[in-house]
């Protein structure tokens, strides 16, 4: 459905801010997403990966029902996949994600094009910003990262393989972007705004329900698609408030203002974004 | 060499043999937490910290814990500190040295739970070489000013041990360390005030910004100076009654008075005024939360009190508050000895309470509407950890109060009694 | 010469040394060491280096022949991608072509059966001892003794069974799926028309969660939301499916087909449906005698102004289509529910659904007794000498597996498979074979070599056919590329369906007597989680981590079971439980209250308790077919395993 995207636009003036938009009518669940991501990113391999509130996964496939509300057979279920989603902070020209501000060392900081980045080899394990983070988007590598015997052999080269001790994320597979730069400049582009990428979890959807794309492009399918009546964000209620109230609330704190949008026409999706 | 060896055996034998049944019995314990800390603390260091009950959810647990409560509860020493030097509460004098070294102790052990808790001790240096600095020298990572400020503090503090280290009589008849040793105690109240100075500030930033902060997490945020200062004054109020228990246990297990009566009575009274400021502020927090700040996530304050870390929490810490006050501010009370006891001890669990809901009831709190609260059961590589730092605590304390002179009133008292 | 004193060399040294420890530490050389001592102690693996590049290649699985892009780095391939990036296949694929535990070379069982102890064997020893065992048997006229168990009709699949029928055995069978069963019960298995349908009412048949071929149903599930397609999911328990669906019609466990004899009912009585389908007039006569609306939505708990309205809208359809054949990847049915359900096809008279039979490759003379009606009537009823297992694991997917276990063990077993699992511990000889991923395409171009000495399973058949005296005639190829273009060809069955009267008129009866059980009060339906499907994902790491936590975690097994049920039989969040049926127990398992399951079923997830498939898999839950029901349906041979009953402690 997805391929990698490779073409890149000449003369792009305008900066990026990556975002996602997550199509829960065309998710089945099937995990696809998750498995991709593994690949391309190292994940550890575990024999027993069954203890999930220690598992090292970037991508969580979150199965979501209405049986808080409802009964049977009055319920229906949805799978949300859920990776970090690069928070923004109230202010998108001035990003203030709630877990780079809290990390000591800086082994986590947000970049010109709003993902929010995860340099293992500084990180000292504080777990800090795991803290912060709203959405149990980062995972800590409680036990040593291992790659079984021949399993090494499909590592991929762009990522290091991560120790333990660290904090790991999603990253919106930043080093695939980078792969693509370093295309682009091979070519002789060396806009660095021109460069498009998809991220693994996007390009191996098999109902494209994952759309990636730029939201600074009012173009873009991604940009459309977070301005759609089915979009709604995770837990992010304020986004249902009136105008003058969002903006009491914004002047009080900080709100994640995350840039991954799920779209869905069922209610019962929207409900369960608010705690009874 | 062998006979070195063979000559401290036979030291530590007849010292065991020295004391009575129950007290041997106290040290088998020591001894054994102390040793089973040496064994978990490499596997953890070695092997990882999958060995705790720790997880992506429920990221920090018992060493957290142990750090929220020694930063807070040895926070008495600056507070004392800064009493005695700054305002001459010169009642306060017998129980300096102590205050000092249980102060010394909490923060050298807040670094050892530090070690085990990160994931890559090691690294633990990246923290001073780079730092999360935002504009203008304001630290944008509240725990780039813990570290700092805990590693300034340790130094004063370290600096404020050596003089009682030093009038060990041994060392004290070497006339070079008797001079260094007298001086020190002449600048002793430059170090008061840098230890006050720096306190305000790692105290609020550990024990309060660090959580207020966190603006994606409804069991923490709030307004920063409000949790900040709040944290503040509650070092003031259990470090001061913390200083005041352990040296009462101490003259209670020697059966000795390790210092006057006055003295605990000061430090107590201290604690007691402390203790009404701190509920105020407590009062007001809760309110604060219940109508504000939660709301703000579209949470209710009450649902949020959840789970197994329930509201009883904050009850409890309540209740231990209000006996602290009664206890501590009226004289009937604060003269009685038991009363007293009750007093400061209720103090103290008022602050450890504090300190356990932050961590408990703020990690327990689900995410998202689907998923329910956390519990946490550490595992027995975390207890013993914890355990056996608190067992070296004592230990360090019981020998220093033994063969230093850590309770110069024993001294006059053993003058007087001659 | 001043004298040098103690006291000032003392200070001299002291000073040596305070200059010497400063100058150390602010030159940075401890922070560089320290540097230095945590790489080392990482010491993290670093991925081996190499050029990168795209390497395409055809993926020769299914039918659907999608095309891949393997990213390679050197030689290492790191990432499949795929055109249309259906097939759920590709992103667990490398988990198998570069699995630790995969079988090098041929093995040779050295300890007894179930112990796991084999020894390498070159693939001349192999086959030679293979088929000189298959030869023996059609000397001695016992060609009946020989068997084989395919996975699926592949094109490995399709030449095993024609080794099979030339050396003049009948005994082939296939794992329950959809289409096995619909062999059985339909004479055919059904080909929908999924791309032209404008509506589908599905009995049971997971549609999006693997069912079928899992890369075209996506394909489908898009045009259909695209043209506005009414998906209508008839099931007891709310699933991705049912959720996905425009309507679900909720029906209490296990009457599906009563549903769809209601409809039948309906259809014939009031709109004046009929077929042209042989007997026809004696089913119907039993459907408007034996399944009135009243009766049946009582039943089933679907009202009557509902069971009507579904007709209608299966009639008032330009092209419907109702599916038939309940679960995922394994699925199972009685063969009444199957002939109800697609006789509701035949009574909507849709061009949308054809019934295909397999066309083989080529006349070959089957001699033989006739063959048992299906995989579980095979093990129950028959008895065997020697066995082919073709990427198959009976031993664990079919719920008569420790029946089988126990034939095996007097008989010689030849399983092919990449991975050792179940069925291969009670084997003779394993014979490693590939990856899609490997071995060259019709194109001829091979990206990955085979793994040592795995062979591509139709190439191991095609050796061993070639060795057999009386099949080798029939086997003209010397490679399965060759025999590639010759497979896959069906014909069309349609006409050949017949209404089956004789085992509707139990039906019910026997239905009351299972739910009349006090001692079995509740039912015992399986769940499937996408990438473990009915067991073969699981021996991917990466397949572990999309399990959610109230499916397998932290080492135990957990069962869905109702609120209200959970009331009735005293269970709470979490609680230990054992689930019994008539044929034995298993435990234990944790509870999950959840009303995603109707009351009084245990929900219990599908592919876990695994006794041999990679450490990854091994000892994980416990396998729920262990106690499901092994009643044989007469004309599928299988066993209906969601018929079964049970009850928890």
């Amino acid at each position: 459905m997805n391929t990698n995207e490779t073409h890149v636009t000449q003369e792009n003036k305008m900066k990026r801010r990556w975002g996602m938009a997550i199509d829960l009518d065309k998710c089945t669940g099937c995990g696809q997403c998750s498995i991709a991501c593994a690949q391309e990113n190292n994940l550890p391999i575990f024999e027993d990966d069954s203890d999930q509130p220690k598992r090292v996964a970037y991508l969580e496939l979150m199965k979501v029902t209405n049986d808080r509300d409802a009964k049977y057979p009055n319920v229906e279920v949805t799978f949300i996949p859920k990776m970090c989603q690069q928070c923004e902070g109230n202010d998108p020209s001035n990003p203030k994600p709630p877990c780079v501000s809290v990390c000591p060392v800086v082994a986590t900081d947000v970049g010109d094009d709003g993902v929010v980045s995860q340099v293992w080899s500084r990180c000292i394990g504080c777990r800090y910003c795991q803290v912060s983070c709203p959405y149990e988007a980062r995972a800590f590598n409680w036990w040593k990262p291992r790659h079984e015997g021949s399993f090494k052999k499909s590592l991929n080269s762009d990522v290091s393989v991560m120790s333990r001790g660290t904090i790991v994320k999603c990253t919106f597979c930043s080093h695939i972007w980078k792969r693509e730069r370093d295309k682009a400049v091979a070519q002789g582009i060396t806009d660095i705004n021109a460069v498009l990428y998809t991220p693994t979890c996007a390009s191996s959807c098999p109902t494209g329900a994952i759309v990636f794309g730029d939201l600074n492009d009012p173009d873009s399918e991604v940009s459309k698609l977070s301005k759609d009546k089915r979009a709604f964000r995770l837990v992010h209620t304020i986004d249902e408030k009136p105008e003058d109230e969002k903006k009491r609330l914004m002047k009080l704190k900080d709100y994640p203002n995350p840039k991954v949008y799920y779209l869905s026409s069922r209610q019962w999706v929207r409900d369960m974004m608010r705690f009874k | 060499m062998n006979t070195l060896v063979k000559s401290v055996i036979d030291f530590i034998v007849e010292t065991y043999n020295s004391y009575s049944k129950s007290m041997q019995i106290f040290f088998i314990f020591l001894a054994v937490n102390i040793f089973l800390f040496m064994v978990f603390a490499i596997q953890i260091l070695f092997w990882g910290l999958g060995y705790t009950d720790m997880n992506n959810i429920f990221a920090m647990g018992v060493w957290i814990i142990g750090d929220l409560g020694l930063v807070s509860l040895g926070g008495g020493a600056f507070f004392t500190g800064f009493f005695l030097y700054m305002l001459r509460v010169d009642k306060l004098e017998p129980i300096i040295n102590s205050t000092v070294l249980i102060g010394f102790m909490c923060y050298l052990f807040t670094f050892v739970f530090l070690v085990f808790d990160i994931g890559q001790p090691l690294r633990a240096w990246f923290g001073y070489a780079y730092p999360n600095w935002g504009t203008h020298l304001m630290p944008q990572s509240m725990l780039t000013e813990v570290v700092f400020c805990l590693t300034f503090y340790f130094c004063v503090l370290c600096v404020e041990l050596i003089p009682v280290v030093l009038r060990h009589k041994i060392i004290d008849a070497i006339p070079a360390f008797h001079y260094i040793g007298h001086y020190l105690h002449r600048l002793m109240w430059i170090m008061a005030a840098a230890g006050t100075f720096l306190s305000f500030f790692h105290q609020g930033s550990l024990g309060g910004g660090m959580w207020d902060v966190l603006y994606g997490k409804p069991g923490w945020f709030r307004a920063h100076h409000q949790f900040f200062f709040m944290a503040i004054v509650a070092a003031t109020a259990g470090g001061t009654s913390f200083m005041t228990l352990c040296p009462y246990i101490a003259g209670k297990v020697m059966k000795k008075e390790v210092a006057p009566m006055e003295t605990f009575q000061t430090l107590a009274k201290i604690s007691g005024a402390m203790f009404i400021f701190y509920t105020t502020f407590r009062i007001y927090d809760v309110y604060t939360m219940a109508a504000k700040y939660v709301p703000s996530f579209d949470r209710n304050y009450l649902d949020i009190w959840g789970g197994y870390y329930g509201i009883w929490m904050l009850v409890f810490e309540f209740a231990a508050c209000f006996t602290a006050i009664a206890m501590l501010n009226i004289k009937k009370f604060r003269d009685q000895e038991k009363f007293m006891v009750i007093g400061i001890s209720s103090g103290v669990a008022a602050i450890i309470m504090s300190k356990l809901y932050v961590v408990l009831h703020g990690f327990s709190i689900p995410n998202f509407p689907w998923k329910s609260f956390a519990a946490y059961n550490p595992t027995i590589q975390e207890w013993f950890i914890t355990t056996g730092g608190l067992c070296c605590m004592i230990a360090i304390y019981m020998i220093m109060a033994k063969w230093f002179r850590l309770f110069p009133h024993l001294d006059k008292h053993e003058h007087h009694a001659e | 010469m001043k004298k040098i004193e103690r006291k000032d060399f003392l200070l001299l040294g002291g000073g040596a040394i305070a200059g010497g420890l400063t100058g150390y530490v602010f030159s940075g050389a401890p922070f560089l060491s320290f540097q230095w001592l945590v790489e080392w102690t990482q010491d993290q693996y670093v991925p081996t280096k190499g050029e990168e590049k795209y390497l395409q290649k055809l993926c020769e699985y299914c039918p659907n022949k999608c095309q891949i892009s393997i990213r390679m780095i050197g030689d290492r391939a790191v990432k499949v991608e795929s055109s249309n990036s259906c097939c759920p296949l590709g992103q667990a694929t490398l988990q198998l072509l570069y699995h630790p535990e995969r079988i090098k070379t041929p093995l040779k069982r050295t300890g007894s059966k179930g112990s796991d102890k084999f020894a390498p064997v070159s693939w001349d020893e192999a086959m030679k001892d293979i088929s000189s065992k298959v030869n023996k048997l059609v000397k001695d006229n016992k060609a009946d003794m020989i068997a084989a168990v395919n996975k699926d009709y592949s094109l490995s699949g399709e030449l095993l069974e024609r080794m099979i029928k030339a050396s003049g055995s009948a005994n082939v069978y296939y794992e329950s799926s959809e289409k096995t069963i619909a062999q059985g019960a339909l004479g055919g298995f059904a080909e929908y028309d999924f791309a032209n349908t404008d509506c589908i009412i599905s009995f049971g048949a997971k549609l999006l969660e693997g069912w079928g071929n899992q890369c075209q149903m996506n394909q489908h599930f898009l045009n259909w939301k695209k043209k506005g397609v009414k998906l209508i999911q008839v099931d007891t328990n709310c699933s991705t499916t049912t959720s996905l669906a425009d309507e679900w019609i909720a029906v209490k466990p296990g009457t599906e087909g009563i549903l769809a004899l209601g409809m039948a009912n309906y259809l014939i009585k009031e709109k004046g449906r009929t077929s042209g389908a042989p007997n026809f007039a004696a089913w119907s006569q039993i459907v408007i005698n034996q399944y009135p609306l009243a009766k049946v939505s009582q039943l089933t708990g679907v009202d009557v102004k509902k069971i009507k309205e579904l007709a209608d809208t299966l009639i008032q359809a330009r092209n419907p289509i109702v599916v038939a054949g309940k679960g995922s990847k394994g699925v199972s049915s009685s063969s009444v529910e199957m002939q109800a359900v697609y006789g509701l096809n035949t009574l909507a008279r849709t061009g949308a659904v054809a019934l295909k039979a397999p066309a083989g490759m080529g006349a070959i003379a089957t001699t033989g007794k006739a063959p048992a009606a299906g995989l579980d009537d095979f093990i129950k009823n028959r008895d065997f000498e020697v066995m082919f297992v073709n990427e198959a694991d009976p031993v664990y997917k079919s719920v008569l597996g420790k029946n089988l276990a126990e034939k095996m063990e007097k008989a010689f077993v030849v399983s092919i498979t990449p991975l050792i699992n179940d069925t291969a511990l009670y084997s003779d000889y394993v014979l490693p074979s590939i990856s899609v991923l490997e071995g060259p395409d019709s194109n001829n171009a091979e990206i990955v070599k085979p793994y040592k000495q795995s062979k591509h399973a139709g190439d191991i058949i095609i050796g061993v056919a070639k060795l057999l005296e009386k099949a080798a005639v029939s086997f003209q190829w010397n490679s399965c590329l060759e025999a590639m273009p010759g497979a896959g060809q069906t014909k069309n069955v349609t006409a050949g369906f017949a209404f089956n009267a004789e085992i509707l008129k139990n039906y019910l009866n026997e239905y009351d007597k299972l739910m009349g059980s006090t001692e079995f009060p509740m039912a015992l339906l399986p769940v499937e989680l996408p990438y473990v499907g009915d067991g073969d994902g699981l021996a991917f790491p990466y397949v572990l981590k999309t399990i959610d936590r109230h499916t397998y975690s932290q080492g135990k097994l957990w069962v869905l079971i109702n609120r209200e049920s959970a009331d009735k039989y005293g269970v709470s969040e979490g609680e230990s439980l054992d689930i019994i049926s008539e044929r034995g127990e298993i435990g234990s398992v944790k509870a999950h209250l959840s009303d995603i399951v109707a009351p009084d079923v245990v929900g219990i997830p599908l592919g876990f308790g695994h006794l041999a498939y990679t450490k990854y898999a091994e000892d994980k839950g416990v396998n729920a077919k262990e106690i499901m029901s092994d009643k044989l349906d007469p004309l599928s041979g299988s066993a209906n395993w969601w018929a079964t009953r049970v009850k928890i402690s």
